[in-house]
């Protein structure tokens, strides 16, 4: 029986269609030319350029502030939420599922909009603290899924296991839950911490003036038509430090060879 | 007689490995045929290219005296009931077995007859409208032979099809199964490493390893007369000795010496002269253990030797026997509780004792088949 | 209150905590706001109105809410073209290449979204290398632009979309039972028959959540029609930052965002009463 060829062919011409923009994008951050659409020669121009941008530089430490604190936060009440939702079956828990499910399919505008109607409403100041609790928000459920995925593939003998050699409940948990389940956490705090960064939409409701994460940046640059190649190298270097962070994720989580 | 279903010089190679080579096979119309032999000899890959999962890389499959190699499955007469039964979890059973029958644009009455005369021959009337899910192994299986056989193919095709079930039940429906062959009358080629279902479903069963056929005949012939030292040790346990013809007796009968264990009295069921080398397979349940030396015919061996270890597995027990060199396996059924002799124990003195033609001389012996024999002899 | 209540209380406070202060108070808030007047300098006025309510009579709106939907639905089914046939190959791959496979579906999410749109800007513009190829093929004419329409927005939507609708199928389509394909073609189904009728109806569920991902966040849409579509792909979630930040009427935007809010929850809530009737 000869598989059909169909799915193949999709699949191959899906990961093309991925990556032809980001290719697109690349090669443009080296156009010596203003415009994409006429080739200039080759230049670093762009990135020289882009070196000189202090409130990119700005706006970026900003975005990697916000995206560790949101990160570090949301692993703590994500794995909290997940322990207690994988534990308990109550209707207390179902109303909690409920609240946990509701960022991951609220459309960000409505996220956006209702985070800042709380803030106008309790006359709270817009600011990096305001950015920061939405993306906690999110992030929270984010993590609980990921770590509820893990703990439901936990098996709890190896607990009954530690409290049957002598520890106590604290001890198993610090020793054996916890250590075999901090990839799950990590796993989810990395997702927590690429989603804070990437976030656009619902910064920007719930930004305060002069507060710029380096989405909402690039948007007004964009929308301004301001230095336009300008952000693509600042694309490309992005691009790079995903792909080496990927490329040494990959590595550090390759599973040890297995004899067959 | 005609054969039905004929593989021509098969071969099928996966990367460097060969899963068949180069097999020529015949299986006749309305024969319970069953391909049989360890995983990874072949059998399914045989049985994949009889469905058209699976195309021969040489060789042709014929059916009915055309050349199907080139048909890809669903044009094919011939219907499969797979081991994990494959049945469609979001359809019902009626669905399920009317799958084919809608494919092929049946008529809507004929359709639900079809269904309906399937439903009947598997006892499963009252769960037609339930979901796969909801039936237990034993059903499911039972759906998948329903909804092969609904589409009267010419050859039905069965991967394992017990494989997933516990003993009793399999028991069960391999007598379900046979009825329903005897029903139908159309060809069942039945795939199995399992040699008890083998041997009580088929009429003829081709023995399979490493990709070639190694005997093909009766259940009968297999287990008497196993061509090589594989089948005599694949199916059911065996005791090989090796010897030299020292002299011939007459013509049905021979004298081999067997270092380090004596000389024994062998059954010319090959053609055999002075001074060959033979290998000689001797069932465990030929031999007769006894405590008191055994009276014997010219005919018979009876050797003396002790025992070394005794299982008891109810219906019978198995002793080891150490004979000089050799330890040879000895089986004894119980039929009576009360027995008049108490049985041999550990460490006792015995004989065991068997007729020339209860062995039987081998065609092909390899060392390595040693090794599916249960306690391996270890000297 | 007996121990393990304690302990599970207190193990749920802190998730619930956060959740109870910013999410449901907020999604709220967004109804209560909808009654409120608003002050002429952007504020929300004290008291109650209907005014913003009266707004959502606006005779632009159903043609609006229509065109949300549209490209949504839309996107999605493209999404979900592209997806289940991506998805079917992923699963059928070793496993070794299905990880590579799917890290290489993965990467460009963790590509910034607002790039990855800016790109497309880029490639669609009027004087780049797309449009000036299709016009030499006279495939669009002169004046026509690739920017700025419908198609431009569901394209990009598609590409943004795609990995989300891939990763559900793909989980959906690793734990198919392929022997259901080998099933079908033994019965007499064809290889694109056996597709529809067997493998679409085993991955439902990953068809229903690609559907949900792919659909309601679309609803919601504000940066893709922003960026490459024009004043006739406008969708609800621009009408919402426009009365947000352009005409500063919290209210308005406040029942607009009601008004979504309730079309978003429309599907979820048929999902959830077939799922009460696939357990009944």
């Amino acid at each position: 029986m000869r598989p059909s060829k169909v799915p193949l062919i999709t699949l191959i011409l899906v990961l093309v269609f991925f990556y032809l923009p980001i290719g697109f994008l690349v090669m443009n951050s080296f156009n010596k030319s203003r415009y994409a659409s006429n080739w200039g020669g080759f230049s670093t121009y762009w990135y020289e350029r882009l070196w000189e941008r202090t409130d990119i530089l700005a706006a970026l430490g900003n975005s990697v502030k916000i995206a560790t604190m949101a990160s570090l936060l949301s692993m703590v009440l994500g794995t909290a939420a997940a322990f207690a939702l994988e534990r308990y079956k109550s209707k207390l828990q179902d109303a909690h599922r409920l609240l946990v499910t509701v960022p991951l399919v609220l459309p960000d505008i409505l996220m956006g909009m209702s985070l800042l109607l709380l803030f106008v409403s309790f006359g709270a100041q817009l600011s990096l603290y305001t950015i920061t609790i939405a993306h906690v928000t999110f992030c929270l459920s984010y993590v609980a899924l990921v770590v509820q995925a893990r703990l439901q593939d936990f098996d709890f003998n190896v607990v009954e296991a530690a409290r049957d050699l002598g520890a106590t409940k604290t001890q198993a948990f610090i020793k054996v839950t916890l250590p075999l389940l901090a990839p799950g956490i990590f796993a989810g705090g990395l997702l927590a911490f690429t989603l804070s960064i990437d976030d656009y939409v619902i910064t920007y409701f719930v930004k305060g003036p002069g507060s710029d994460t380096l989405p909402t940046l690039v948007y007004s640059m964009i929308k301004k038509s301001k230095d336009l190649p300008v952000i693509n190298a600042l694309s490309s270097l992005m691009l790079l430090v995903t792909f080496a962070v990927v490329a040494v994720s990959q590595r550090l989580t390759r599973p040890p060879a297995t004899p067959s | 007689m005609a054969s039905y279903l004929r593989f021509e010089n098969v071969t099928r190679r996966f990367g460097s490995f060969t899963a068949v080579n180069n097999v020529t096979l015949d299986i006749e119309h309305g024969e319970t045929f069953s391909l049989l032999g360890p995983s990874g000899c072949g059998k399914t890959t045989l049985l994949r290219m009889a469905a058209g999962f699976d195309k021969p890389d040489e060789g042709r499959v014929l059916l009915d005296g055309k050349d199907i190699t080139p048909l890809p499955p669903e044009q094919r007469p011939v219907n499969t009931v797979f081991q994990s039964y494959a049945l469609f979890p979001h359809l019902s059973i009626r669905d399920n077995i009317a799958f084919g029958p809608k494919i092929a644009k049946w008529a809507p009455e004929k359709i639900s007859r079809g269904v309906d005369e399937m439903l009947e021959l598997v006892d499963l009337k009252a769960h037609a409208d339930k979901k796969p899910s909801q039936l237990s192994g034993g059903q499911k299986q039972r759906v998948a032979l329903a909804r092969a056989l609904v589409n009267k193919p010419k050859v039905l095709l069965l991967d394992e099809p017990l494989a997933a079930l516990d003993l009793k039940l399999r028991q069960r429906l391999l007598v379900e199964l046979d009825a329903i062959h005897d029903e139908v009358g159309i060809t069942f080629i039945y795939v199995t490493h399992d040699q008890g279902e083998a041997m009580s479903i088929s009429d003829r069963i081709a023995v399979m390893n490493k990709g070639v056929i190694e005997q093909v005949g009766p259940p009968v012939q297999i287990y008497e007369a196993p061509r090589t030292s594989f089948v005599a040790a694949f199916i059911g346990d065996t005791n090989f000795l090796d010897g030299k013809i020292i002299d011939c007796i007459d013509s049905r009968f021979s004298r081999c010496e067997v270092k380090g264990f004596g000389s024994i009295v062998i059954d010319n069921d090959k053609p055999v002269s002075k001074g060959d080398r033979v290998h000689l397979s001797l069932r465990p349940e030929k031999l007769i253990v006894s405590r008191e030396q055994p009276t014997t015919k010219e005919t018979d061996n009876a050797i003396a030797g002790k025992v070394e270890d005794v299982i008891y597995y109810g219906s019978h027990t198995r002793y080891w026997v150490r004979c000089g060199d050799w330890k040879l396996c000895a089986e004894m059924q119980h039929r009576q509780y009360q027995l008049d002799e108490t049985p041999p124990k550990w460490g006792d003195q015995v004989w065991l004792k068997w007729h020339a033609n209860d062995g039987f001389l081998l065609e092909q012996y390899r060392e390595e088949d040693e090794g599916m024999l249960t306690l391996p002899d270890a000297v | 209150m007996n121990k393990e209540r304690k302990a599970e209380i207190l193990s749920t406070l802190p998730s619930l905590g956060w959740l109870v202060m910013f999410v449901l108070i907020p999604v709220i808030t967004i109804f209560a706001i909808a009654f409120r007047p608003a002050l002429p300098a952007g504020g929300i006025g004290e008291g109650w109105s209907l005014d913003a309510l009266k707004a959502l009579g606006d005779p632009s709106y159903p043609a609006l809410f229509a065109r949300t939907i549209i490209i949504s639905g839309l996107t999605t089914l493209a999404c979900l073209a592209a997806g289940l046939p991506a998805a079917y190959a992923m699963a059928r791959l070793t496993p070794a290449w299905r990880s590579r496979m799917l890290l290489l579906v993965i990467v460009p999410f963790w590509t910034n979204f607002v790039i990855r749109v800016f790109a497309w800007q880029q490639i669609l513009h009027a004087e780049g290398y797309v449009a000036k190829f299709l016009r030499s093929l006279h495939i669009i004419g002169e004046n026509d632009r690739l920017l700025g329409n419908t198609f431009a927005v569901v394209l990009v939507s598609f590409y943004t979309y795609l990995p989300f609708a891939i990763l559900p199928l793909f989980a959906a389509a690793e734990k198919f039972d392929f022997g259901l394909l080998d099933a079908a073609r033994d019965l007499g189904a064809k290889a694109g028959k056996a597709f529809f009728a067997v493998f679409v109806p085993g991955i439902k569920q990953g068809i229903i959540t690609a559907f949900l991902v792919v659909f309601i966040p679309n609803l919601g849409s504000y940066v893709v029609p922003d960026m490459v579509g024009g004043t006739g792909t406008q969708m609800i979630g621009n009408k919402i930052a426009q009365r947000n930040f352009t005409d500063r009427n919290l209210p308005e935007a406040a029942a607009l965002s009601g008004a979504l809010a309730l079309l978003v929850l429309a599907p979820m809530f048929i999902r959830r009463r077939e799922k009460t009737a696939a357990t009944a």
